[in-house]
Order: C-alpha cells, then structure tokens, then sequence
C-alpha cells in the first residue's frame, strides 16, 4: 500500500475511533440510541429482549466480516510486486460455500425461534381474568391529535392517563375521513397503525409511575411533526379516583377538556393561542360566540380545514365551544 | 481468444443534418451515445436530489429549526426519494447496462436500438415532469414517495397527480428498456458466451431487467387506481365506501421491495466486476455469485408485506415475511464471502473504483444486518417508521448502491471517454463521501432508537436528539463537499486526462477488447470467447507468443 494511502487509513481510523468514542460516551451515560428505550411494560422488555440478542449474533458477524475485509486489505496489498502481477489461481471452493451458507442459516433459525418464542408475550393481550384485571380504551388517531375514549366515556385528548400495574388494552383506529397514522409510545411497546375502516389492537401494563410520551410514527400530513402523545401512569387508586371524578367533571361541564380538545386539535394549526398559523388566528373572530356556527365547522371541515369534529359527542363539542368562548373571544 | 470474421462495420446513409455535433446525439440510437445520456441525466438529477436532502438536512440540523416551512420540507422529501430511487439509481444503472451491455457480450448494439432511444427520451421527460412538479398549484407531491392513501387521495392541488404521470412515464421507460436487455443478453452473446461465461455484471443486468418486468405493471396498476381515486371519484382505497388503504400497501410493496433489489443487484454485480480486477485474481464462486442473484431476486417477490409489520396483520402473516425477509439475508452473505474470498491471496491495488468497491463492503454489510433486526418483526414494531429505517435503507441505497456506482463510474470512465478521472481527486471524493456518508446515517439508527419518527419536518427535543441530528447534518455536508470534487474532477480530466488505452486496468472482460472510447460498431471483427475471462487468456496468449 502507498504511504499516502495508508496515511490516510491511519487518519480515518483515528477520526473514526474518536468520533465513536465521543458518540458512545454521551450514548452510554443515557441508554441513548443503541438499544431500544429502556421499557416501562412488559412487551417493550421483551421486545428489548429479542433485539438484543439479534444485536449480539449481527455484531459478531459484523466484527467477522469487517475483520476480514480489514485483514486482507492489509495482508494482500501490492506493496512491492507488480501492478500486473497476479494473484493466485483460486476460482471457488464447494466447501466454503456451503459453510457460509449453512452457518448463516443456522444462526437465523435460531434468532427466528427466539423471535417466536417471546413472541406470545409481546403480541397477545394478557386476558382480561388475569390478576389486576383490565381496562379497555378506545384510541382515535385523527388530523393531528390522538382522542381516547375511557369505559365510563370519559373523552380525553393527547394525554392519556392510566393506571400503574394494570394491562390497558388499547382499539386504535381511525376515523373513516381521515388518514393512517400509527400510535407509539417507545417505552411501552411496539406501534400499531390507526387505519381508517380497521380496529386494531395492542396493549401495555406500566410497571412503575411516570409521563411515557410518544408521536405519531406514520406520515399523515403537513403537523404530523407536532402529533404528539402521552401517557400518565400514575397509581392504581389515585387513577380510578381520578376517572370517576372527571366522568361527573364532563357531564357538567367543568373540566379541563375543552382546553384540552383546542391545544390537540385545533392548536397545531391556529396556534397555542389561536394566533394563526397554518389555518387563520382565531382571536377575536366573531365566529367564535357562535357556537352553533363553529359547531358545524369542526364538524364538517372547510377548504384545507379537515374535519376534526367529525363524530365528536356534544359534550366534547360543548366543551371546545364554550372554552373558545371564555378564553379566545372578545373579551367584555 | 481468437477472432472471427463478420460483417463490416456497418454503413447507413446518414442525413447532412444529423451530423451536427447536437444533432447526433438528439437522433442517435447508438447504445453507448444513449448510455452516456442516461449516465448524464441521472447525474444531474443526483445532484438536485442531494441538493434536495441537504435541504432537508439544514431543517433539521437543530430543534425547531425554520429553514424549510412544513409544507415544502414534506414537498422535499417527497421528491427527494422519489428523485433518487426513479431518476438516479435506476437510470444510472440501465445507463450502465446500456453502454456496457452489448460491449460485455460482444454484440453491436442492443436488440432495439430505436425503442432504447425511446427509453431515454421517455425517462428524461418523466424527469422533467417531476422536478417541475414543484411549479405546480400547490406545490409537489407531499405525501411522500411511498405516498400511501388516503393521504395521498385528500392531498390538494395537482403535485400528487403529476407525480403519478411522472412515474407511469417513467415505468414505461424502464418497461422497455428491461424487455430490451431481456432480448439482447438472450440472442445476441457472441460465439462462446454461454451463460456461465457471461460477466456477473450481465447476470445482474439480466435479473435486474426480469424483477422490473414482473413488478412495474404491478405499480401502474396501483398509481392508476390512485389517480381514479383522486380524479374520477372511485373507492378503491376509500375505508367507508368499501375501499381499502392497506391494499394499496400491498399493491406498492409488491412492486417497491423487489424495486429495492433492482437497484442493489446491478450494483453488486459492478462489485463483481471490480473487485476481481484490483485483486488480480478471478471471482471467487462464480456460480455462486450468479446464482445468488437469481435467488435474492426470487425471495425478493415474497417478502413485501415486511414493510407493513405495523398495520395490524395476523401474526401467522408477520411470520412468514419475516422468515421470508431473513431468508434473504443468505445469497446476500453469500456474495459477501465470496468477494472476501477473491481479496484473499490477491495483489491488491487501490486505485479510486477499488475504494469505491472496499467501502461498499464495508457499509453495505451494516445496511443487511441492520435488515436482520427489522426483519425480525416484534423489533420492527419499535423501529418501523423511524430514522433508524431511515439509517438502514441509506446504507443500503447509499453506502450500497452509490458506492458501487461511483466504483463503476471511476471504473469505465476512461472506457467511455477515452481519459481516466484524476486520480488524487477521486481518492479525495471517496474519503470525504465514506467519512461523510457514516457520519450522516449512522447516528440515524441511534435516533430511530430514541424514538424519532421519519418524515417530520422539526422536533422539540433537544440532548441527545440535537446531538446526533447536528452531526447527520455535518455528515451530509461533508458528503456534499465529495461530490462537489466528483464534478471538479469531471470537468478538469475533460480537457486534460491521462489517456487511457484500451484496457487500462488490465481487467478481464470483453468490453475492454475495442478501442476507448469503442468505435460506432464497437468490434470491427466480433470476437469469440473461451472462458469467463477472455481479455485474461488474449494476454496470456500474446506473453506465451512473446516468450517463443
């Protein structure tokens, strides 16, 4: 190998090495990026699991093949001999080839079996008779903001709350005139796609108290960057406390929800303040002490608008109306 | 290798004014003017695509960044892949294949000269189309090259229908051009050229040109059926109406992942080419280089539903592409170790195609083992849908499919214009893309891991995020600055280039036989060959004559 060529190996491993030195330094003191985030349910654990024994077979074959290529790049360089001389007559090998297509195939066997045998802790939904019992959610995605719905009908936007110790099986889909987007929070599982026209299913059990947040993880338009979600797993008893207290909350119309139903689903075009932003400012349009008037619109959409409301119960649509009302119209 | 007599060169009347230095190549149906047009096109339209990601990767350097507004960030990317997966990498290789084809096999032309000149013509114009997409009402497509309904259905203005126009032309392109390599590797090899003596090159070319006959009709049923939706009202993808968007999916990836092969396996098989040269030494398993091709092209049409792992599939179905998916992952080694193998006990020279040949090695087997993990498909529940996806197809398309071609454009450079690229440049242009292209993608797989979707114009977080966003960002301006070199060296070795002769990598197949750049009719007598290695046997043919 020329000097300037091997100089210049020497500079690029040095800048190599430092950078990933770097990298994995800062990495390694979060857990960040080199393995999935660390789980807060079982089935992100499991999924940890499965990924980290792929990651210990592809890095042995990784440090093989990059090895190799290292060594013979090295070993059988032309130093001195002739740019014409050749190399030696060797056209194959039948042996060698059927090991390197064996022991590949062995390896994935075994990273398959694994993957189907943790794969009934990961997809299946502990039943509902198992200890701790089981809440069941429906999950909405809609342009740009997820809607839950609770058992006892509660409605709740972008923030789903959730009790510690307690598998939350969660119906994700879409509405009908809406597009496809994909529910994930990392640290408590997989993602699943909320599909117009299809209910599909997935669940998490939170194992210790905390907000796990997420985004939407399948394209669905000009915010799908701001289409954010939560979950707040909080205790077992303060959640059901809290649970019942917002069911009497909506019905009469004191809760937060109308804050809420603005800052998901109106706010990431109109702003946090109804300043204006993708769609037109709110603040201070007439239209806003007009509730049947806005009503209709949330409900239908118009021109770029999608229809947000679509299929909203009047509690909800109550809600939005009345905190535009208080917080965005003329005030006196 | 001896020759054979055959018919002069051949001698048609050619019009005063198809002379012209414009002229001939507006008119010419000659494979290599052609190939050298399609080469040149899908350079142009690689540097607005990288362009096009710089774009993107500026928005993205920091949180919260307002370079790009959100509706062009999602035009950008939209076009981005769009431009980079049918105006480059395709194009380039069926430019490759055009010049080198008929050259490889010795023949004089393709089978159809004149529908290969309508290939050309067909692809620049579905190229133009698409790039002045971003004129129309509304802007570009923005639903992304995947453009899944209904999002791409409810997208406004006439971006999304233009884009559809735009790759039904270019499907039509490339229809013709694969039935046209089809025909000529079938009936036009020269005496001797059995298929096991064929360049692996040839093999992928031949693979290459069956996978897009199997599965373009396939994606212009599914963009026609699109445009439907969009424009005359039906419901083929409208949930409620009885429409499905999940089979759209379908229709798309039965033709998108064997798209992802149709662009890699022509690239391995410049590897094949090249590595066996700079090692002095023939290919290691021929036969079970090509016939690897052949297999992953076959696994290929069964595992396209893996890019679906997400949208609520029975688990019996995630099972088999997985497996599927995996089985892949066996001819791929199979080709790796085999190109090992031709390194061992070589004479290695490292000239610019063979940097080019080594780097591919090296990153493309970090593109196939990141595959493993998001074939297996609990995993990809975490990671589908983020940059590391984003990471792995870069370093597939990218560190895989670039590399080769920028190995196979420093390779047969000096065969098609006659002048070598400079060397020292080249070198300059490799280390700056190898360094630049790891330092981009890499810290992708970590962001994809922290939880970073692809395809958002902005983020919120800062820490980690920030970090590894930044250094993606100076990544791609450092590969940028490689590129940049690439046409400084074009431009300079023009006027001034060391001359090549006519095989000035002393390499072992038949396109290096004729002058360089060839004459019109390539062979003034078409040789015939003994073995996989023709060019091999005439030197050592004309050493033992000398040594008498």
């Amino acid at each position: 190998m020329p000097v300037s060529v091997r100089s210049k190996l020497l500079l690029f491993a040095c800048l190599a090495g430092t950078l990933a030195l770097a990298v994995s330094a800062t990495a390694f003191a979060g857990n960040g990026g080199f393995a999935p985030v660390e789980g807060a349910s079982p089935n992100s654990d499991r999924i940890k699991e499965a990924y980290n024994l792929v990651a210990i077979f592809t890095g042995a074959i990784l440090v093989l093949v990059e090895g190799l290529l290292i060594a013979f790049i090295i070993r059988f360089r032309r130093k001195g001999r002739a740019r014409d001389a050749e190399g030696a007559r060797i056209h194959g090998n039948t042996r060698l080839e059927i090991v390197w297509t064996v022991a590949p195939a062995l390896i994935l066997v075994a990273i398959g079996g694994f993957v189907f045998y943790k794969l009934p802790g990961i997809s299946d939904v502990p039943p509902a008779t198992a200890a701790g019992g089981r809440l069941e959610v429906q999950v909405e995605g809609r342009q740009f903001f997820w809607q839950f719905r609770y058992p006892n009908g509660v409605i709740a936007v972008d923030r789903l709350r959730a009790p510690v110790g307690q598998t939350v099986r969660l119906e994700v889909t879409s509405p009908d005139h809406d597009v496809i987007h994909s529910w994930w929070i990392p640290a408590l599982g997989g993602k699943i796609d909320a599909i117009p026209g299809t209910v599909n299913v997935t669940w998490f059990r939170a194992k210790r108290p905390g907000t796990f947040i997420g985004q939407c993880a399948e394209f669905c338009g000009v915010q799908h960057a701001v289409m954010t979600a939560a979950v707040e797993a909080m205790p077992r008893g303060e959640f059901e406390a809290w649970l019942a207290a917002e069911k009497d909350a909506q019905a009469v119309g004191k809760s937060k929800l109308g804050a809420d139903t603005f800052a998901g689903a109106c706010a990431s075009c109109h702003g946090l303040a109804g300043e204006g932003l993708i769609g037109p400012a709110l603040q201070g349009s007439s239209l806003l002490s007009d509730a049947k008037g806005i009503e209709t619109l949330v409900r239908a959409g118009r021109g770029r608008m999608p229809a947000v409301g679509k299929g909203w119960t009047d509690t909800q649509m109550k809600a939005l109306t009345s905190y535009l009302k208080e917080n965005l119209g003329n005030k006196g | 290798m001896a020759t054979r007599a055959e018919l002069p060169g051949p001698e048609r009347p050619v019009p005063g004014w198809q002379r012209g230095r414009v002229a001939s190549w507006l008119v010419t149906v000659d494979h290599k003017r052609i190939g050298i047009m399609y080469i040149a096109t899908s350079l142009v339209f690689f540097l607005a695509g990288g362009l096009l990601a710089l774009l993107m990767r500026t928005q993205l350097a920091t949180p919260n960044e307002e370079f790009l507004t959100r509706d062009s960030y999602n035009q950008v990317m939209t076009i981005h892949g769009t431009t980079m997966i049918f105006l480059v990498i395709v194009p380039i290789l069926a430019g490759f294949g055009n010049y080198l084809l008929p050259l490889m096999i010795g023949a004089r032309d393709v089978a159809f000269p004149r529908l290969n000149a309508l290939s050309y013509w067909l692809f620049l114009f579905g190229g133009i189309i698409l790039m002045l997409s971003f004129l129309a009402d509304g802007g570009a497509a923005k639903s992304g090259w995947t453009s899944y309904p209904p999002l791409s259905v409810q997208s406004p203005g006439n971006g999304q229908d233009l884009w559809i126009l735009s790759l039904h032309i270019l499907t039509i392109a490339s229809l013709l051009g694969a039935i046209n390599f089809i025909c000529t590797i079938h009936n036009m090899r020269t005496a001797g050229m059995s298929w096991t003596r064929m360049p692996l090159f040839v093999w992928s070319l031949e693979v290459y040109a069956v996978l897009l006959v199997l599965v373009l009709p396939t994606l212009a049923a599914g963009l026609t059926l699109l445009l439907l939706d969009r424009q005359v009202g039906t419901h083929f993808f409208a949930p409620g109406d009885g429409g499905s968007p999940v089979l759209y999916q379908h229709v798309f990836w039965f033709f998108g992942h064997p798209e992802v092969y149709i662009m890699v396996l022509p690239a391995m098989g410049i590897i094949s080419e090249v590595i066996p040269v700079f090692s002095r030494k023939p290919i290691f398993g021929y036969k079970a280089v090509a016939f690897s091709t052949a297999a992953i092209a076959f696994f290929s049409m069964l595992v396209w539903a893996h890019h679906m792992f997400t949208v609520g599939m029975p688990v019996y179905l995630d099972g088999f592409f997985m497996v599927t998916s995996m089985v892949i992952a066996i001819p791929t080694g199979v080709k790796i170790f085999n190109w090992l193998a031709t390194l061992w006990r070589g004479n290695i020279s490292f000239d610019t195609p063979m940097l080019f040949a080594l780097g591919f090695i090296s990153v493309f087997t970090i593109g196939g083992l990141s595959g493993i993990f998001v074939a297996a498909f609990p995993i990809d529940w975490q990671v589908h849908d983020t940059y590391y996806i984003v990471a792995h197809f870069h370093y597939v398309l990218f560190g895989g499919s670039m590399l080769a071609i920028f190995a196979g454009l420093f390779y047969w450079w000096p065969k098609m214009f006659g002048r070598l690229l400079d060397e020292r440049l080249g070198k300059l242009t490799f280390w700056l893309v190898f360094v630049g292209f790891n330092t981009t993608f890499f810290p992708q797989h970590l962001l994809g891991l922290l939880g970073m979707p692809r395809r958002i114009y902005t983020y919120d977080q800062g820490g980690l995020w920030e970090a590894y966003n930044l250094v993606s960002t100076i990544g791609s301006y450092i590969m940028g600055l490689g590129i940049l070199i690439l046409v400084a060296n074009v431009i300079k070795t023009t006027r001034n280039g060391r001359r090549a002769g006519n095989d000035p990598w002393l390499a072992d197949t038949l396109e290096w036989y004729p002058t360089s750049p060839p004459p019109e009719w390539n062979f003034t007598s078409v040789p015939y060959v003994t073995s996989a290695r023709p060019l091999y046997d005439l030197r050592r043919r004309l050493k033992e004559q000398g040594d008498l």
